[in-house]
């Protein structure tokens, strides 16, 4: 019960205290704005070359546009920790690291899932892609389960971030990585092998895939399997983030390695 | 009374690289085996010059860092195998500008700490509004953490310090940097705090602070006490240095960290 408020209230006043991005302006622009001119860009690219219809673009860029606040949201929910000194009395608390430490990807993915469905809907609209109203609710979870497994990557990146100052080189590589590895823009079966191979370990690939299945009015049933391996993939980066967290901490009281005060 | 904190023969040694191709290792002992102990209601000071060893020792005993030997226990708990039951009874106040969420109000850092620190959820507002009014931020308590002054960002550590009534607080220069009238607040608050019952454990450059404040006082310099009793103890130690005067507890420890 009082592990949930932790989760919960915690993860939100986190959220408020950790994340630089939540100015009206900073929100807007960066997070809504600029995903739509990136999902149209690559709509009226793809038309121009025929690589695919508008529907694989629209969705496949909804999907990850919830990639650039929750891998960054994530980065500074552990990250930025070091940045304000704080470090040292969050690990003065008597209490569960993870839920600490993982109840601070909610907000991100809460965060990541509303920008999605603004972007999926605003690209619907100028394009005028129609998705059928029973897929809706299927979409929304297919939505709901990227950004929380791209929140959870975050987070990993973010524990990494305690002990490498230079964390946010990282994060802008990942956002780039994950715009060409998902398959989001180029098709998977266009790709490197390797590429679509760490693809399928990245957080969005799978996600991005139900969300074609279910908007081509395909059925939920046809989209289960994909969401369930973004459900594995986001599972696996939590799991990772709280070894990290576990481990540097243990560290660090053995050879003073993180900035605890 | 009891026990509150016992340190036996505690050492912490720090290696670190510098460099990265030829890397070059260099190890610092800060702490050379101390060894006190404190009774619970005891104000217990730890004075002595930068890079003494006082943070490191204090460290230790908060379970951030664990001692390279030696043992610890607070409150009969080890430092190092009952970390958590050690958590659940210190606070820990350490100077400085730093350790809060600046973009947070005061308000919202100590509902995040004492949500941190495990104040049950319908205690939290009252004992939030108590400390408060303690550390006179009452009304300026919605406002932005960045936008306070030195002096209130001190007054808000202490009210973290004490969110969870802990049974003993380690004070770590609490006063650094705090205006005169404001010092003397601390001052008050830290005794009834003793007073009350509470276990403290501090450090201060201020000599006159510890005078008043503590009841006994362990000087320390290169990791090792120096000299170890009351106040005026080691006041007498001066005696005959300072000429005819009375001697202070500057001159004790002018002469312990730096003998002739
Ligand atoms: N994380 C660290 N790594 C290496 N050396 C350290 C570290 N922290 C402190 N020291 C060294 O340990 C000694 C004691 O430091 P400290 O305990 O902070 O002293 P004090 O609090 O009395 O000023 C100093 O020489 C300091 O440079
Ligand atoms: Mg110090």
């Amino acid at each position: 019960m009082s592990g949930l408020r932790l989760l919960t209230v915690g993860g939100v006043i986190a959220y408020r205290a950790l994340f630089n991005w939540t100015t009206p302006g900073m929100f807007v622009g960066t997070l809504l704005v600029g995903p739509l001119f990136q999902l149209l860009f690559f709509a009226y690219l793809g038309r121009q070359l025929q690589v695919a219809d508008d529907r694989f673009y629209i969705v496949g860029n909804a999907v990850l546009a919830a990639s650039l606040a929750c891998v960054f949201g994530g980065t500074m929910a552990v990250g930025n920790e070091r940045r304000y000194g704080t470090l040292g009395h969050v690990l003065l608390s008597p209490r569960s690291r993870t839920a600490i430490f993982l109840g601070r990807a909610v907000p991100y993915a809460g965060n990541g899932l509303l920008i999605a469905v603004t972007t999926l809907t605003g690209g619907a609209l100028l394009l005028g892609l129609r998705v059928p109203p029973g897929a809706l609710p299927g979409l929304a979870l297919a939505l709901a389960v990227g950004s929380l497994s791209c929140a959870c990557f975050g987070l990993a990146l973010g524990a990494v971030g305690l002990r490498l100052r230079d964390i946010w080189v990282v994060s802008n590589v990942s956002v780039a990585v994950l715009l060409l590895f998902t398959g989001v823009n180029v098709p998977a079966a266009a790709l490197p092998g390797w590429m679509a191979a760490a693809g399928r370990f990245l957080p969005i690939t799978h996600a991005a895939e139900a969300a074609r299945v279910l908007a081509a009015g395909r059925g939920i049933g046809a989209a289960l399997p994909a969401i369930g391996r973004e459900v594995a993939v986001g599972a696996a980066y939590a799991v990772l983030a709280a070894a990290l967290l576990t481990v540097f901490e243990a560290e660090s009281r053995r050879r003073a390695s993180l900035d605890t005060l | 009374m009891g026990i509150a904190v016992e340190a036996e023969d505690l050492r912490r040694t720090y290696r670190s690289r510098t460099g990265w191709a030829r890397a070059r290792r260099t190890e610092v002992d800060a702490v050379r085996g101390i060894s006190f102990s404190i009774e619970r209601g005891e104000l217990f000071g730890l004075l002595g010059p930068n890079g003494a060893g006082k943070t490191t020792t204090i460290k230790m005993l908060n379970t951030l860092l664990i001692p390279t030997s030696g043992r610890a226990r607070v409150c009969g708990y080890d430092v190092v195998a009952d970390t958590r039951e050690v958590r659940r009874r210190i606070g820990y106040v350490f100077g400085g500008d730093r350790g809060l969420y600046d973009r947070l109000s005061g308000l919202d850092n100590l509902r995040y700490f004492a949500e941190l620190y495990g104040v049950p959820p319908r205690e939290q507002k009252r004992r939030i509004g108590e400390l408060l009014d303690l550390v006179r931020l009452t009304g300026r308590e919605r406002e932005r953490v960045e936008g306070y002054s030195r002096g209130m960002r001190q007054r808000l550590h202490i009210a973290r310090g004490l969110l969870h009534r802990p049974e003993v607080l380690f004070l770590d220069e609490p006063s650094i940097g705090v205006d005169p009238v404001a010092a003397r607040e601390l001052r008050g608050a830290v005794a009834d705090l003793a007073a009350a019952g509470t276990t403290v454990l501090l450090t201060t450059h201020y000599m006159a602070e510890a005078d008043e404040l503590c009841d006994r006082i362990a000087v320390i310099a290169d990791g090792a006490i120096q000299a170890l009793g009351t106040p005026a103890e080691l006041r007498a130690r001066a005696a005959g240095r300072v000429g005819t005067r009375e001697p202070t507890l500057e001159d004790a420890y002018v002469a312990i960290v730096q003998p002739s």
